[in-house]
Order: structure tokens, then C-alpha cells, then sequence
């Protein structure tokens, strides 16, 4: 498996936010074809390290390097990052009034392929991911997030990894606030969306994802640091005895 | 340059305006022209003008009032024809400086005894509504400037829409003003009958592309009437050309049952001064007023609004957005005033300011004079850029910096332009996107 190429790499990354160091040295190589998890307690930095590879302005990447495909991110803006092939779902989607669900996603794959897109093409596109993903046809013609459900929310970030077709996918959290059905399909278009040539990491705190996405490799992160990482049992484990037996014992594989 | 402070007979051009109309209106006119004289400037500082020279509202003495206007007539006639041709309009006048005043309407529209006219010829012709309703809300008393419109408009329109009429296209009034180097003043009445219906726009434009040029003076007065259960929506639109000056007070009042939508848009002249106010004069009488406001350059605006809960059981609302480039300035005060009789009233207000550019400045004043105790009232005001989280989200999925903004600020006047008509909207559209083109 080591042989396939590094899609995401990131190396000792350091995280500050608001002055404060969240994440403290992170490492972790997500290659072609590989699913990854991230688990961890709330406050551990799982989310400010999605962030701040994504290149939100809140969180500074003050040490460590990070490559997409070979090629420096850290040097990126969040939308060179995004047209580079980097995808976040964001664990708190932002709603923005008065802007389109349909029009955001057409500017957005507008961007990404430098060029207009065909009207009538991109409405056969939306149209087949809105029904892979079960979502109804008028959302598309609401304000992004603008009153959404937290579970419509979840699934909207996903009809946008699914439309761009990122070469790497980060999903933070997204399967909470779904409801058991809602999880399944987001799973399945998560499922459908990945292959040999991308690369996913997911963060989530409940195996219940993990059941329908199955990831190769989960890591714990505490305290800003990955303390630990695995093959799926891991988060078997972790469901029965939570993360105190963690704390017991120091970071071992930090820097790994 | 020397001001005129005062309107007198010896200035020929002012002269000539103050012996317009039948003596009832000479009267009236020569009401305002003393007030206007005894009244001062209203020194900086005095309420509604810590924001704005007067002084930018005097003409200079020598100004043609009788102001030429110097572009193709017949395209704007011809643009008129062409929207009731297609059938979205159901009259156009076109108000060439206050000279040239033409109107087109549908046969429809004669047929249920609409009346579209210039003002001077409705002075005479219905006198007797005239008569009744011209002055009643904006008058030598309301202020200097008003005083300055009573005695010197010219011409205005006047519209009446009888009882139980429901008018169902818009009727569109374009004001082009005049040359560099001259006044106007436009006025307008409008009577809505009782369960009547109307949507009217109202569209100043054209005057001076520079001061450098010299200042076009544009002074607009706007007095509507809505009776017991009509339902009104008037849509004002100030897109004047750089070069010009520009002053307007609109008073509306509705009765019982009565609505009222207010949609004021401003986005051109050097200065603009509006002041759009609605009286709720009867039970169940609701007003909704959302403006919205778009500058750049160093354009200044200043802008009022009232909701005058004279009844109870009456509802308003006002949400005014600002949106501002490079060196603009906006003033926003806002008056919600709640009679000592008026009980059980609710009022809402809100004013969003976003900033565009450091240089940007806006100043947001709500005034509250509730004088009953049974009232729901409230009222928010924010000032500030862009969100840059909604930027970066927009970021994030791949979308350029100064497209994220454009797609932001498009966002943010949507809820406001989805008020108006397809046509108009995709006109204001066109005009906010040539200005986020320029930031
Ligand atoms: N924008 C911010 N401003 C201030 N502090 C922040 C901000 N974002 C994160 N933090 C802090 O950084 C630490 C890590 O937070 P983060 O959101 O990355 O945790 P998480 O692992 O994603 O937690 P959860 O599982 O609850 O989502 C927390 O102490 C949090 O309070
Ligand atoms: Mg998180």
C-alpha cells in the first residue's frame, strides 16, 4: 500500500489560535485509495487542524509543512488550497444569506475549472448528485445554510465534495446531527466519491460512521497531539473504554 | 459663488416659478417662499443635519431653474414605450427637468379612471383633490428646504388611483434632471383610493457626470395618500450622476387597514439627503420599509426614516442596508415615534452597514419616541465589513477573493431587491455589479 502516492502529507504541523498552540506537532500521510479517521476528546484540536490546513484565518500554522500532491499548501490561499484538490467539511457550516445553494456551487466549480460553466450541464450534474444524495430540489434554490437543519447542513457539505471531486477530502464530523438514514446515505456518497486516486480523513468521535466507511488507519489525538494510531479495532476499543487509558500513557507515537 | 438665501421676485427665474398655477397655488407657493426666507440655515449640528452642509442644497444665485436639459429626448421617451409595450408597465412618464413631462399609459389604465398627469395641469383639473392634499404633509413647516420645494416646484406629477382599483402593472416615473449649473424640484402627489391598489416607481436620474462641471441642484418633494385598506408599494430609486446635489423628502400617510411598502434605493449623486417617513393614521395600518443604499467614491449620504405610529394597532417595520466603497459616508437615523394614544402598536428597525474599504464611513442613529407603554418596539444596528468566515468559506470551495466579496454583497442586498419587480431588479442588480466591479 505504501507504494501508492502521498495524496495529503503533513508534517509536525503546529497550530495556534487566538495565541494559543491547539495542535503541537502533528504528522500524518494520507495516500491514494486510504481512508483515515481521527478521533479524540472535544478540545483536542482535531478541528483546528482541519482548519488550519484548509487555510482559515483564524488558525496560524506556525511550524510544520504540508503537501497536497507534492506541492507546498502552506504557501496557498484557502481558495488556491481549494482548487489545488483540498476539501474540508466544515464541522460548523456557515450559513451566507442571500447567496444561492446552486449559484455558490457553480461559482465554485466555476473556479475550479477556470472557465464557465455550461448551464445545462451543470444542472444535469447538481441534478444527479441532489438525487445520489437524496436531497430535495428545492435546496438549491435556497441560501446556503440560511436556516438548514444541522443534518441538512452536514449533507449540503457533501453534495459539495461531491460536485468538486476533490483529490482529498477532510470531513469534520460530518456525520453528526444525522439522522440514522441521513447517515447512511452521506456515508454511501462518501463511499461513491472515493477511490484509488483520492484520499479521505475523517474526524469523528462515533463508530457508527465508521461502520458504513471503513477507514484503514485511525489515530487518536489528545491535547493537540496524535497520541496514538491503529487499524480500524482501534475505535472498537475506544467506543468501550473511551479515552482514559490513553491518558495513562504518554504520547509514544508522536512525530510518528 | 454666492447662495440664493432668499427667494424673491427680482430673481427672474424665481419669479416665473412663484406665478405658476391658479391663485390658490400662487398663495401657497408664496406661503413657502416667506418661510423659506425666514427661516435660517439650519446650523450644523441642529437635529437631521449633523451629517450634512445645507449649504450644498442652496443653488447658486444665477443657476437656470428652469433647467435645460441637454440629452436625447426621444430615447427616454422611447425606452417608456418600450416597457409598456411589453407589458410590464401600465404608464411611463417622463419628467424631462421639470419641463418636458410626458406620459404614456395603457388604454386600461384611462379606462378605470387612473389619473397620471403633470401636477400643473392637475391643479386645475382636479382641483378639488389637489387642492385638498397637496402641502398637507410636506409644507412650509417641515423645514427650510421643504419650503423651498412648496414655492418653487415644477412641475410634478400627480396620481390617483380611485376606490376599489386595482392598477396591476407598475406606473414608472423617471425624473431626468438637467444640465450642470441648474435647480429642480420635483414634486409628487399620489392618492390611492380605499381598497385600491398601486405599485409606483419613482426614478431620479441624469443631471451633472461632475461637479468640477458644475452642481445640478435637485430638490424632490413626495406626498402619497393611502386610503382605508389600500395597498401600496412605492420604490424610489436616486441613481443621479455624480455632478449633483440632491435633496428629498417623502411623506406618506395610510388609514385604517391600509399597507404601505416602501422601497428606497439610492445609489448616485455627490450628496444625497433623503428623508422617507410613513404615518399610520388608522387601526391595522402596517408599513414595511427596506432600503437600501450602494456608495463609492466620495459619495455622501444622509438619510432618515420615520414610522409615525399615530393610531394603535398598527405595525411597522424598516430594514435599510448600506453598502459602502472607497471614501463613502452614509448617516442613517432612524425615528420610530409612538403617539401617547397609540397603544398596542409593534415597530421593528434595523440597519446593517457593511464597510467595504477602510475609508468607508457610517454612522448608524436609531431615535425611539415611544410615548405609550403598550408597545412591542425594537431595534439593531451593526456596522462592519465583511464577514472575512463567510469569506473564507467562499474561499474554501475554491472561489476567488474578489468574487467571494462580489457574491457576499450580493447576497446581502438579495432579501431587499427580491421586494421589486423582475425588471427593476435586474436593473439594480446590474448597477450594484458595476460597482463591486470597480472595488
Ligand atoms: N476560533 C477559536 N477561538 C478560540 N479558541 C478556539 C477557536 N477554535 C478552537 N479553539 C480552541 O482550541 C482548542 C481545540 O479546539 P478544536 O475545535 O480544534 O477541538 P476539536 O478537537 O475539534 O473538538 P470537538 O470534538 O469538540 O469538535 C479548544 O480549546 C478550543 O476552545
Ligand atoms: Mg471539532
Amino acid at each position: 500500500m505504501s507504494n501508492r502516492n502521498p495524496i495529503l502529507e503533513f508534517k509536525n504541523i503546529h497550530v495556534q489560535v487566538e495565541g494559543k498552540e491547539v495542535v503541537r506537532g502533528v504528522s500524518l500521510t494520507i495516500r491514494a485509495g486510504e481512508t483515515h479517521a481521527i478521533m479524540g476528546p472535544n478540545g483536542s484540536g482535531k478541528s483546528s487542524l482541519s482548519n488550519a490546513l484548509m487555510g482559515h484565518p483564524s488558525y496560524q500554522i506556525t511550524r510544520g509543512e504540508a503537501f497536497l500532491d507534492g506541492r507546498d499548501i502552506l504557501t496557498m490561499s484557502a481558495d488556491e488550497r481549494s482548487r489545488a484538490g483540498l476539501f474540508l467539511a466544515f464541522q460548523y457550516p456557515l450559513a451566507i444569506p442571500g447567496v444561492t445553494v446552486a449559484n455558490f456551487l457553480r461559482s465554485a466549480l466555476q473556479a475550479h475549472r477556470g472557465k464557465e460553466a455550461d448551464m445545462s450541464d451543470f444542472r444535469k450534474l447538481l441534478r444527479a448528485k441532489l438525487a445520489e444524495l437524496e436531497i430535495d430540489e428545492n435546496f438549491v434554490s435556497r441560501y446556503l445554510n440560511d436556516g438548514f437543519s444541522g443534518g441538512e447542513k452536514k449533507r449540503i457539505e457533501i453534495l459539495q465534495m461531491s460536485v468538486l471531486n476533490p483529490r482529498m477530502a477532510i470531513l469534520d464530523e460530518t456525520d453528526s446531527g444525522l439522522d440514522i438514514d441521513a447517515l447512511k446515505t452521506v456515508a454511501e456518497g462518501i463511499n461513491r466519491f472515493h477511490n484509488d486516486t483520492n484520499g479521505v480523513l475523517m474526524v469523528t468521535h462515533y463508530q457508527r460512521l465508521l461502520n458504513y466507511v471503513k477507514p484503514e488507519y485511525v489515530h487518536v489525538m489528545m491535547a493537540g497531539q496524535i497520541v496514538t494510531s491503529g487499524g480500524p479495532e482501534l475505535a472498537l476499543k475506544l467506543e468501550d473504554l473511551g479515552y482514559d487509558w490513553l491518558e495513562k500513557e504518554p504520547a509514544a507515537s508522536t512525530g510518528a | 459663488m454666492t447662495q440664493l438665501s432668499s427667494i424673491d421676485y427680482s430673481i427672474p427665474e424665481v419669479a416665473a416659478e412663484l406665478e405658476r398655477g391658479p391663485k390658490w397655488l400662487r398663495d401657497r407657493r408664496k406661503l413657502s417662499r416667506d418661510a423659506f426666507n425666514r427661516t435660517p440655515v439650519p446650523p450644523r449640528g441642529l437635529h437631521l443635519w449633523r451629517y450634512t452642509d445645507p449649504m450644498r442644497f442652496l443653488f447658486e444665485r444665477g443657476s437656470v431653474s428652469d433647467s435645460a436639459f441637454d440629452r436625447d429626448k426621444d430615447a427616454v421617451h422611447q425606452l417608456g414605450a418600450r416597457y409598456l409595450r411589453d407589458g410590464h408597465l401600465s404608464a411611463f412618464v417622463s419628467d424631462l427637468a421639470g419641463r418636458d413631462v410626458q406620459i404614456q399609459t395603457t388604454e386600461e389604465l384611462t379606462a378605470r379612471s387612473v389619473v397620471v398627469s403633470p401636477l400643473s395641469e392637475a391643479v386645475d383639473q382636479h382641483r378639488e383633490l389637489v387642492e385638498l392634499y397637496l402641502y398637507q404633509l410636506i409644507n412650509q413647516q417641515t423645514g427650510k428646504f421643504e419650503a423651498m420645494n412648496g414655492a418653487l416646484w415644477n412641475d410634478g406629477i400627480f396620481v390617483y388611483v380611485p376606490n376599489n382599483t386595482v392598477v396591476e402593472q407598475p406606473i414608472h416615473l423617471l425624473r431626468e434632471a438637467g444640465q450642470a449649473h441648474s435647480a429642480q424640484f420635483p414634486r409628487l402627489l399620489v392618492v390611492v383610493g380605499k381598497n385600491a391598489e398601486l405599485t409606483l416607481i419613482d426614478e431620479y436620474s441624469g443631471g451633472s457626470t461632475s461637479t468640477d462641471d458644475g452642481i445640478t441642484y435637485s430638490n424632490g418633494a413626495v406626498e402619497i395618500f393611502g386610503m382605508q385598506e389600500s395597498r401600496i408599494r412605492y420604490v424610489s430609486v436616486q441613481r443621479q450622476a455624480p455632478g449633483v446635489q440632491s435633496y428629498l423628502t417623502h411623506r406618506a400617510r395610510i388609514e385604517r387597514g391600509a399597507t404601505m411598502l416602501t422601497i428606497p434605493l439610492a445609489f448616485g449623486a455627490a450628496i444625497s439627503k433623503q428623508n422617507f417617513g410613513v404615518i399610520m393614521n388608522g387601526p391595522s395600518a402596517d408599513s414595511k420599509m427596506y432600503g437600501l443604499l450602494f456608495g463609492t467614491d466620495h459619495q455622501q449620504f444622509d438619510n432618515h426614516t420615520l414610522h409615525h405610529h399615530a393610531h394603535g394597532h398598527t405595525t411597522s417595520n424598516i430594514d435599510f442596508k448600506v453598502v459602502l466603497g472607497d471614501k463613502a459616508t452614509s448617516a442613517y437615523t432612524g425615528l420610530i415615534r409612538i403617539d401617547h394614544n397609540a397603544e398596542f402598536c409593534e415597530a421593528y428597525q434595523e440597519n446593517r452597514n457593511l464597510l467595504l474599504n477602510p475609508g468607508t464611513r457610517a454612522d448608524s442613529i436609531p431615535e425611539l419616541e415611544i410615548l405609550n407603554e403598550e408597545v412591542t418596539c425594537t431595534h439593531g444596528a451593526t456596522v462592519g465589513p465583511i464577514d472575512p468566515m463567510q469569506l473564507f468559506y467562499l474561499n474554501s470551495r475554491g472561489i476567488h477573493k474578489p468574487e467571494a466579496v462580489r457574491m457576499v454583497v450580493s447576497g446581502f442586498v438579495a432579501s431587499t431587491l427580491k421586494m421589486v419587480s423582475d425588471d427593476l431588479r435586474e436593473r439594480i442588480t446590474q448597477i450594484v455589479e458595476q460597482r463591486l466591479e470597480a472595488i
